[in-house]
């Protein structure tokens, strides 16, 4: 009841308020709408007229990417200014009038405009959308009178991309390419719109982010007749940071002259800090042939090239290590304690295992070898016992040890890993069991076993500073356009070889024999003046292939790769380094004089042999 | 004829306001259309924004069918616990804040942004309602009266006012005063209150030309001034008139609004979404708008009257005033009437706190409605 009453006082109490608030809410209402009706009925037309003559554009203002430099400073990738002419779908408004004034000045076809303005009705109306891009200065002046005359036009400048050395590092750097459609939804937040420029390989890729900077824009009002009046917003862009290599473009440079005419790779590098200072791959491509965009034609003659120029062998090649592998078998064999220094294994040129022969490649044998004489003279007899002495599983351990099997992480995408063939691998990829003929195989590095160039080049850095395994780069600085450093490389020691320091001096003094002894392999390494190490390697391509006296008989791709790796420890400046000629045939007489030359000219000592070559 | 009747149980009649929630979603369909527009100049970063809106949307109609559930009489139970909550969180947006466009406005509760002051106003209404219902069976003294009801409104809205959001302050106050208005007020009070403000303006003024921040103080002269900075908060107003003005009787048709598209309008998906409406579908489609706006008020007042007891009567009242004040101030902001305050257009506006305190305000009315005594 007391509710009631309550109601009751409420509804009577109220009513009254209540109709004088409705009234004085429709008197605010009211007065909106009449206010609404001046705007809108009363001087639509004016208003209608003020919004007509409201012009205003938003420009992108692309910013530079950042360049690429060598360690001496020196500019490996850099932008020039490129311009597009561009279209604004909502102001044009006579299609032919563009399409007969600039169609001559732009060397387009009508119809072929036609289906781009089309196609511009895609963005929204205000935004502008590119006819033609990469356009000269003088190309530009051509037309920039004429556009004040057509509504519509708008003239842009975008930087693109160039390459002063032209093929050189062309592997390292990388290319550009229009952002494809995933990626610019799934990088949404990074501001990607179609066509846009992002690195589709090497250092352009992998550090996209911090070359790509941050694109600004620019709304400014213009009349009707697309003159600018005024800018009305604008953000400045942000310039991409730069990034430093550790590369050296003149030994580079050096190297790649060398190498000229050959397939192959070669990787020098600093052992103390696995700062990588050259890094070829041939045969290689014009940078320049990309920006702001390769041709169909280019490209089809670079994919369907069969020495596939577009791959880094240096970090893509896969190769057998073969003999160069020895240095990881002897690691692991004085390591584990399953051979001494002094102990000597007789090779008659073969032996069996299982019923089936195995040879040495040098098929009078080399008699009783210790492990210096082993690694000088390559004799495989002596490292199959050792094989047989460790088995794969151990052989596989030290392997990982070098850093084999797992990319090294230098800085570069889509490095590949190599493999490390054990018994478990074999099972999963084949479903057969692992056979003592395969560890034999592995001991003189020949079989599935396989390695990059820069793995290898490791593989001898490790070596020459004493064990340490660092790991590579090749990036040394990204810094800002302010010039504040965002990153510095610094040194990376991964882990270190168990191997006691006479052991150590021992393969030391066996890998400097190579080149030194009479009878070493390496010995067209040689170089007076300088103490090199190192290992000659040669690669089977065709399994089982006997070894031919003469290696122009054989076909091109059935013939040998030749390896040598090498480092110089004893000079101010230490480096190591691994040279790959594919089909080079033999390592020592091959790979061996190009590692010579290479190594002449980073000291800056004349080639002892040049005459020769 | 959306009226349905339902016996829940003996002597309590259910009426569900079946054209409220209509009215309040074909709004929010509205605005969602203008969103969309809105933001279609900026890509995919707008769809994004619509799709937001659209859960925002769901989520305050959840939260209205769940306070559906309970007698309004919960909010005068924890009237006191809502106001102290509602302080609570003011201070704390302080301490935990994001700071967007040089005020701090906003807290993040897991994946949301939450703003406080959106419900510090509903806050205000339920805590206003509830000391009515109490003195209209006590009584009091009116001078103390008035001094308590505006104490309460005013602490909230001074929090507000330092974040600072003077919209969104003068909202409070406004919805204040109006409960105050409408519950009635003494000659004695009256007098008093008009001297109050007789001193305090010049006051104020002074406090503002110190207190005040730049940019408040430039909306504050473009208002006197339309035309004294033209690239600054004037140029808005000038571009927002433009852009009503053009948009005629029956607008340029959606998405073809070139103010709209060209982008001269700086926040045009949450305060300015008023002219995108005007400029694409004109005084037609404004008028309609405002006419949905005249009926959920009608509707809202008509309730209160009907109501079961004197806090549903003023919390129903607050609850349309609060609807109210926010379509007035922001229509009348883009039209160039009243100062660029920011204040959004409650349903229309891009903006999850907001549209749910404006489901909240409906779902107040309708509770207010359906748990009525029926004879």
């Amino acid at each position: 009841m007391d509710e009631i009453s309550d109601h009751e006082v409420a509804r009577q109490h109220y009513q009254l308020r209540i109709r004088v608030a409705a009234v004085v809410m429709f008197l605010f209402l009211g007065g909106l709408a009449a206010r609404l009706w001046h705007l809108q009925v009363l001087h639509g037309g004016s208003y209608e007229e003020m919004a007509q003559e409201n012009r205003v554009r938003f420009l992108r203002l692309s910013p530079s990417r950042g360049r690429i430099l060598d360690s001496q400073g020196h500019v490996l990738a850099d932008n020039r200014a490129g311009f597009t002419f561009a279209v604004v779908p909502g102001e044009l408004k006579e299609p032919r009038t563009l399409i007969e004034h600039f169609g001559t000045t732009l060397g387009m076809r009508p119809e072929e405009m036609m289906k781009l303005i089309e196609k511009s009705h895609s963005i929204p109306r205000f935004r502008t959308f590119p006819l033609k891009t990469n356009m000269s200065l003088e190309e530009v002046s051509l037309i920039k009178s004429d556009t004040k005359r057509v509504a519509g036009v708008s003239v842009e400048v975008k930087p693109v991309r160039v390459y002063p050395l032209g093929e050189s590092l062309c592997h390292v750097l990388g290319t550009l390419g229009e952002v494809s459609a995933e990626d610019v939804a799934r990088n949404a937040s990074l501001g990607y719109r179609p066509g846009d420029l992002t690195g589709k390989t090497g250092i352009e890729k992998q550090y996209e982010t911090y070359l790509k900077g941050v694109e600004g824009w620019e709304r400014i009002e213009i009349d009707a007749k697309g003159r600018q009046l005024r800018v009305l917003e604008k953000q400045d862009p942000v310039m991409g940071a730069d990034v430093v290599l550790t590369v050296d473009a003149s030994l580079q440079r050096f190297v790649e002259d060398v190498f000229k005419d050959r397939a192959g790779s070669v990787v020098v590098v600093e052992p103390d800090t696995g700062r990588v200072l050259a890094m070829v791959s041939k045969p290689g491509f014009d940078l320049n042939l990309f920006s702001p965009s390769i041709s169909r034609r280019d490209w089809k003659l670079l994919t369907e090239d069969p020495l596939h120029p577009l791959e880094n062998r240096s970090i893509r090649g896969v190769y057998s290590p073969a003999s160069a592998f020895k240095i990881v078998v002897a690691t692991a064999a004085l390591a584990e304690k399953l051979v001494t220094p002094d102990e000597k294994i007789n090779c008659k040129g073969e032996m069996e295992l299982g019923g089936q022969i195995f040879r040495c490649w040098n098929r009078h044998g080399h008699g009783k070898v210790d492990l210096r004489h082993a690694m000088i003279e390559s004799c495989d007899i002596y490292f199959y016992e050792l094989g047989l002495r460790l088995g794969a599983e151990r052989i596989a351990h030290y392997s990982s040890l070098f850093g084999l099997g797992k990319p090294t992480g230098c800085g570069l995408p889509q490095e590949l890993p190599g493999l490390i063939p054990t018994a478990r691998w074999k099972q999963r990829n084949y479903g057969e069991s692992w056979k003592d003929g395969e560890t034999l195989l592995i001991a003189i590095g020949q079989g599935y076993l396989s390695s990059t160039p820069i793995q290898m080049a490791m593989m001898a850095a490790a070596i020459a500073n004493n064990g340490k395994i660092m790991r590579p780069t090749i990036v040394q600085e990204i810094r800002t356009a302010d010039g504040k450093t965002v990153f510095a490389h610094s040194p990376v020691v991964r882990w270190r070889l168990p191997l006691n320091d006479k052991s150590l001096t021992l393969l030391q003094d066996a890998m400097v024999g190579v080149v030194s002894d009479l009878r070493g392999t390496g010995k067209r390494c040689r170089i007076p003046g300088i103490t090199v190490g190192g290992k000659t390697g040669t690669s089977q391509v065709v399994r089982l292939a006997t070894r031919s006296e003469g290696d122009e008989l054989v076909p091109y791709h059935e013939r040998t790769h030749a390896i040598f790796v090498g480092y110089v420890k004893d000079m101010p400046k230490k480096i190591a380094l691994a040279v790959v000629v594919e089909h080079g045939g033999q390592g020592g007489e091959s790979a061996a004089p190009l590692a010579r030359r290479i190594i002449c000219g980073y000291y800056g000592v004349p080639d002892p042999d040049g005459a020769h070559e | 004829m959306f009226q349905n009747e339902t016996r829940l149980y003996r002597g309590v009649h259910i009426k569900f306001e079946w054209a409220l929630i209509l009215a309040a979603l074909l709004l929010c369909t509205v605005g969602l259309c203008m969103i969309y527009s809105a933001t279609s100049p900026m890509g995919q970063a707008g769809k994004v924004l619509v799709i937001k809106q659209v859960t925002w949307c769901s989520l305050g109609l959840i939260l209205m069918a769940l306070f559906l559930l309970f007698d309004y009489n919960v909010l005068e139970k924890w009237a006191i616990w809502i106001y102290v909550l509602a302080i609570v969180a003011l201070i704390a947006v302080w301490g935990l804040g994001k700071v967007t466009a040089g005020s701090k406005r906003w807290m993040e509760i897991g994946f949301m942004r939450f703003q406080p002051s959106e419900f510090a106003k509903l806050a205000v209404v339920i805590i206003l309602a509830k000391y009515f219902h109490m003195r209209s069976r006590t009584g009091e003294d009116d001078l103390k009266h008035l001094v308590t009801t505006l104490g309460l409104a005013g602490l909230p809205a001074f929090l507000v006012a330092l974040q600072p959001d003077l919209g969104t302050a003068g909202v409070i106050m406004l919805v204040a005063s109006s409960m105050i208005l409408f519950g009635g007020v003494g000659r004695k009070a009256l007098m008093w209150l008009g001297g109050a403000i007789a001193v305090s303006v010049p006051i104020l003024v002074l406090v503002g030309e110190h207190l005040l921040m730049d940019y408040q103080k430039k909306r504050l002269m473009t208002y006197l001034n339309p035309g004294y900075d033209p690239l600054g908060s004037g140029y808005h107003i000038i571009q927002s008139q433009i852009a009503i003005g053009s948009g005629g009787l029956l607008g340029k048709g959606f998405l073809e609004g070139t103010q709209n598209q060209l982008m001269f309008l700086p926040v045009k998906h949450t305060d300015f979404i008023f002219s995108i409406l005007a400029e694409e579908l004109g005084f037609v489609g404004c008028a309609a708008v405002l006419g949905l706006f005249a009926f959920l008020f009608l509707r809202g007042l008509d309730l209160a009257e009907k109501a079961r007891d004197t806090f549903g009567v003023f919390l129903a009242f607050g609850c349309v005033t609060i609807l109210f004040w926010h379509v007035v101030i922001n229509v009348g902001m883009v039209m160039g009437m009243f100062p660029v305050v920011g204040v959004p257009l409650s349903f229309l506006s891009y903006g999850g706190s907001s549209l749910l305190a404006s489901f909240l305000s409906i779902a107040i009315m309708v509770n207010v409605g359906m748990r009525r005594f029926s004879y």
